[in-house]
């Protein structure tokens, strides 16, 4: 079983990177800031995602959508789309008599009683109504023009006010009203409180926004022997199996899911869409491979829209600008709700989040996820938090202007003292250890050299006004899925195996979207084996192959992934010292590894290597001690600890694996003749605990900020009163470029996570939670002279300088 | 070949001839025919991306004729006579660009799904008309990225083209 020759052009170069010498970090893998090996293949144009899937014999489908917000569905005329050349099918939820409705899963939600295609009632514009099949997407897109929908419409309601208004129609009959999700909350100790200090109020809103990675969804389906195969652009492929499993009545073992590269993902691809379904019942009932490639127009009008929410709150503070207690009312607009799985959990992590590291010993926060005839909304990265960090943080500068006293030091009397790592947030979630009063010091120390440089550069502009706003915030990370389905909690799976030439094959349930978890998995592996990492070879993305897990969301990859890996390593390092004790004749107790080779402990010491433990493990069996088993591996899942299953008597309850810390800093300059905002300067201290691979990390941030600035001041999902998208395509859905997204400085700080695998804490949202409240602080700083109070999101030009005529000012 | 033929009377396909990728291509195709369908589904050069089939997004790109051109709002006929190259070209035998290499070292791609439009529309750029950082961010501001915030892809650039990054302050944002 030596070495064969080796073939002309085979180059493990494509599938391994190995990092540059000078940055291999003696002590391992972990921390080295190295280049992914994900990369080859995408610069070259090699790689594969999921429009590029065509087995042979394919054939297109595209979807008849709904033109109007609310309607019954009267009539839908399949014939002359059926009469076209070269299409195969046109069907209607009629003809998906075979197909089960999405399921119910969560108690604590109203039911909405979901199905892929539209039964006799649309809910917004873009709800699929038919779906047509043919030669290829030309044809069937002049298939699906010909076909008819007459519509029996209905009233609209588009935002959250109208929707719950008394007299508001209903969007299902069977309601007593329109909110999905209903969490009203009730303290007799915060009214007191409220008796007994002053109280600030305001109304916060964040605008609907669309996830937009540039890859749109794409779903190829093929059903052979018995066997369905789903090629998706999906983040948990796993549970998109399990769906597919409950809806057409497949057993599971027959469905096999691949995620090919997915580009991008941003919480958008962890719901399982109509497409997902009808395009494999479509495979299954033609006999035919089918692709269904979404188009950016459906992509903004039809994947899940986020962050719409009206929050009301209520602080009483004293003279120094300390709060005691906090209300808020939570509004989301989560369009018709139709969407699995469901979209409300967003709510809870803005209401459980609201206060982050800040010490205010008293909240009231209630819910509604209301519904109203726009797309439904999800789960996009920061899931949440954005929103309510944005409410609290311009509810703190609003108290501090009106105690007179400087919000920094109100921020900095609230949050932990260093070294502090007993705090509980008021919702139950234990941070643990951070750095929050230390990173909001940095980072305001970052931003006031920064601001100084922007009042030096424009002083004497008699139209310019410079600002900084200096925000903190906590994320938590490996959360827990049961607030948003009731079920699966927060663990993940990883097979470790030793190939029989020596190496690694590490399968994980977390899945590749271009975040780098193939790379990070195999350096933790790496570590964790004792071998070169280019011998770790890391596969997601196939429930044939991978273990069973929850896919690529709430940060939780580094943390569930590096803790599965971890587990399974030690069981199969186990194995491979026994085995290697047998071949050295030594006691396992004595046998350590080192990078492919294991030895007995001690220098000059015999030795075997990875692949010779490998050879008797698999082929020379007869030399394994007595009483082992051949093969070398190991699948093992991890739930990571501290967890809450239930919440206290108080309803507290912690969701999430850890809590990462940060700060950012932003420095605007405002135009006050044209309301125009520029970003001058944006500055991140992080503490995500152990950083795995800063390279890494620092990307996680900087996209993740580029999303958030793009919140904050350029991207809205706008529709009419008639519920009509007016932003369906990047024409008007305004993605920023490199001209709008500034030059960031990313510091980072290494505070561990004690429990966590490795000391890590996830990253993955961080970024996108602070921009909106930095950006609105630094241009309410900016405009302090006017009095202004930035309320809302986006900040455009029109709405400062609304904000500026409304105070009076003559500019 | 010529530049346009005489067309009579309205037809559904046409024949064209291309050179794509140094290779002469020649084929009949449906006068509707997007370029890109063209490139991906019928030559299977699935390295051009569609992201926004509207012109905007820049992941599409090729190099027609010299210059960068949008795939997904040309016509596979509009092609015709014309030299095409796209992402698959750019390197020879698997050996990675300056470029492409600048933008592993810096980690300007993340999903990668952009990538091949901005390295397309970087490899059609002269250097010299982009001095400094603020041309570069111009000269990309035609390519949308979603996952990297700009910023690595930025230093990949100057990093290749041999400039030291600039300052901040240097290159503030447009808003």
């Amino acid at each position: 079983m030596g070495t064969s020759a080796r073939i002309a052009g085979h180059d493990r170069s494509d599938r391994v990177m190995t990092p540059p010498p000078d940055t291999t970090n003696p002590a391992g893998y972990v921390g080295v800031r190295a280049g992914r090996r994900e990369d080859r293949p995408l610069l070259l144009g090699r790689a594969q995602f999921v429009a590029d899937v065509a087995p042979a014999g394919m054939v297109e489908a595209t979807f008849v959508r709904s033109t109007v917000a609310h309607a019954r569905v009267t009539r839908v005329a399949l014939d002359a789309a059926r009469a076209v050349p070269g299409v195969l099918a046109a069907v209607t939820a009629a003809d998906l008599q075979d197909v089960a409705g999405y399921p119910h899963l969560v108690p604590w939600m109203k039911e909405v009683n979901a199905f892929p295609l539209a039964r006799d009632r649309v809910r917004y514009v873009g709800m699929p109504i038919a779906a047509v099949v043919a030669d290829d997407r030309y044809a069937a897109e002049d298939a699906a023009a010909l076909v008819e929908v007459d519509y029996d419409e209905l009233p609209v309601l588009v935002s959250v006010e109208a929707a719950l208004a008394d007299d508001a129609p209903r969007l299902y009959d069977d309601w007593p009203d329109n909110r999905l999700l209903d969490m009203p909350a009730a303290d007799p100790d915060v009214d007191r409180v409220f008796a007994e200090y002053e109280v600030a109020r305001a109304t916060y809103r964040m605008q609907r926004q669309s996830a937009s990675p540039m890859e749109t969804r794409g779903v190829v389906a093929d059903y052979q022997g018995g066997r369905l195969t789903v090629w998706a652009s999906a983040q948990s492929p796993h549970i998109l199996r399990t769906t597919l499993a409950m809806m057409l009545g497949l057993r599971e073992a027959d469905i096999r899911v691949v995620v090919p590269n997915v580009g991008g993902g941003f919480g958008c691809k962890v719901h399982q869409y109509p497409e997902d379904i009808v395009v494999p019942w479509l495979a299954v009932r033609l006999g035919r491979p089918v692709r269904w490639i979404e188009d950016r127009a459906e992509h903004l009008m039809t994947s899940i829209h986020a962050r719409e929410q009206r929050m009301d709150v209520e602080a009483a503070y004293d003279s120094t600008g300390r709060i005691h207690a906090l209300r808020c009312r939570i509004a989301t607009n989560v369009g018709s709700g139709e969407v699995f799985i469901p979209g409300t959990a967003t709510t809870l992590v803005s209401g459980g989040c609201l206060t982050g590291a800040y010490a205010v010993p008293l909240t009231e926060v209630s819910l509604a996820c209301v519904v109203t005839n726009k797309t439904p909304s999800g789960a996009y990265r920061g899931f949440g938090s954005p929103e309510g960090t944005f409410a609290m943080e311009r509810m703190i500068e609003k108290v501090a202007r009106r105690a007179g006293v400087d919000a920094r030091d109100v921020r900095r009397a609230m949050l932990p003292d260093p070294g502090d790592d007993t705090f509980v947030t008021p919702s139950g979630g234990r941070l643990g250890a951070g750095s929050h009063r230390q990173a909001f010091d940095r980072a305001a120390e970052l931003g006031d050299q920064a601001l100084a440089t922007a009042r030096a550069a424009h002083a004497g502009d008699p139209r310019i006004r410079v600002g900084l706003g200096v925000v903190p915030f906590v994320e938590p990370t490996g959360p827990s899925y049961y607030g948003t389905t009731a079920h699966w909690r927060a663990y993940d799976s990883a097979l470790v195996r030793i190939q029989p030439d020596g190496s690694a094959l590490v399968g994980i349930g977390v899945q590749a979207i271009g975040q780098g978890i193939e790379s990070t998995t195999a350096a933790v592996a790496a570590d964790a084996l004792g071998l070169d990492v280019d011998d770790v070879s890391v596969v997601s993305g196939d429930t044939d192959l991978c273990p069973y897990g929850l896919g690529a969301w709430g940060a939780r990859g580094a943390i569930v992934s590096s803790g599965a890996v971890l587990k399974a390593a030690e069981i199969v390092v186990s194995k491979a010292k026994a085995i290697a004790a047998g071949l050295l004749e030594a006691d396992p107790e004595d046998v350590v590894v080192d990078r492919g080779r294991l030895h007995v402990r001690g220098t000059g010491a015999p030795s075997v290597t990875m692949r010779d433990i490998a050879t008797a493990a698999y082929a020379r069996t007869a030399e394994l001690p007595p009483g082992t088993e051949p093969g070398l591996e190991a699948t093992v899942s991890y739930d990571p600890p501290g967890i809450d299953l239930e919440p206290d008597d108080k309803g507290r309850m912690n969701v999430a694996a850890a809590w990462s810390n940060a700060s950012h800093a932003a420095v605007v300059k405002v135009d006050i003749t044209t309301g125009a905002v520029a970003l001058l300067d944006y500055i991140v201290v992080d503490d995500c605990g152990t950083v795995i691979n800063p390279l890494i990390v620092e990307g996680q941030i900087t996209g993740g900020v580029a999303q958030g600035i793009a919140g904050a001041l350029y991207e809205h999902v706008v529709y009419d009163e008639n519920g009509q998208p007016l932003s369906a395509s990047f024409m008007d859905y305004t993605i920023p470029s490199s001209r709008e997204i500034p030059p960031m400085t990313i510091e980072h700080i290494e505070t561990p996570a004690v429990e966590m695998p490795l000391g890590v804490k996830g990253v993955g949202e961080s970024g996108t939670i602070g921009p909106a409240a930095a950006i609105a602080n630094a241009v309410g700083d900016a405009l302090r002279e006017f009095d202004v109070d930035i309320v809302a999101t986006p900040i455009t030009p029109t709405s400062v300088l609304e904000a500026i005529h409304a105070s009076g000012a003559n500019t | 070949m010529p530049d346009a033929r005489p067309v009579a009377d309205p037809v559904e396909t046409l024949e064209i001839e291309l050179e794509v990728n140094g290779r002469v291509v020649r084929r009949s195709v449906p006068v509707r025919r997007l370029l890109v369908d063209f490139l991906r589904d019928d030559l299977r050069l699935t390295g051009t991306h569609v992201g926004c089939e509207h012109g905007v997004c820049g992941a599409c790109t090729v190099e027609v004729d010299g210059a960068p051109a949008r795939a997904c709002i040309m016509l596979a006929v509009q092609a015709d006579g014309k030299r095409i190259t796209t992402i698959e070209a750019l390197s020879s035998d698997g050996e990675l660009t300056e470029m492409q290499r600048a933008f592993h070292r810096h980690h300007a791609l993340q999903c990668g799904f952009c990538t091949p439009g901005f390295l397309v529309t970087l490899h059609t750029a002269n250097p010299d008309d982009w001095p400094d950082e603020h041309a570069v961010r111009e000269l990309l501001s035609g390519n949308l990225c979603r996952c990297t915030g700009y910023q690595q892809i930025v230093q990949a650039v100057l990093d290749a083209w041999g400039r030291a990054p600039g300052s901040p302050a240097t290159t503030e944002a447009t808003g």
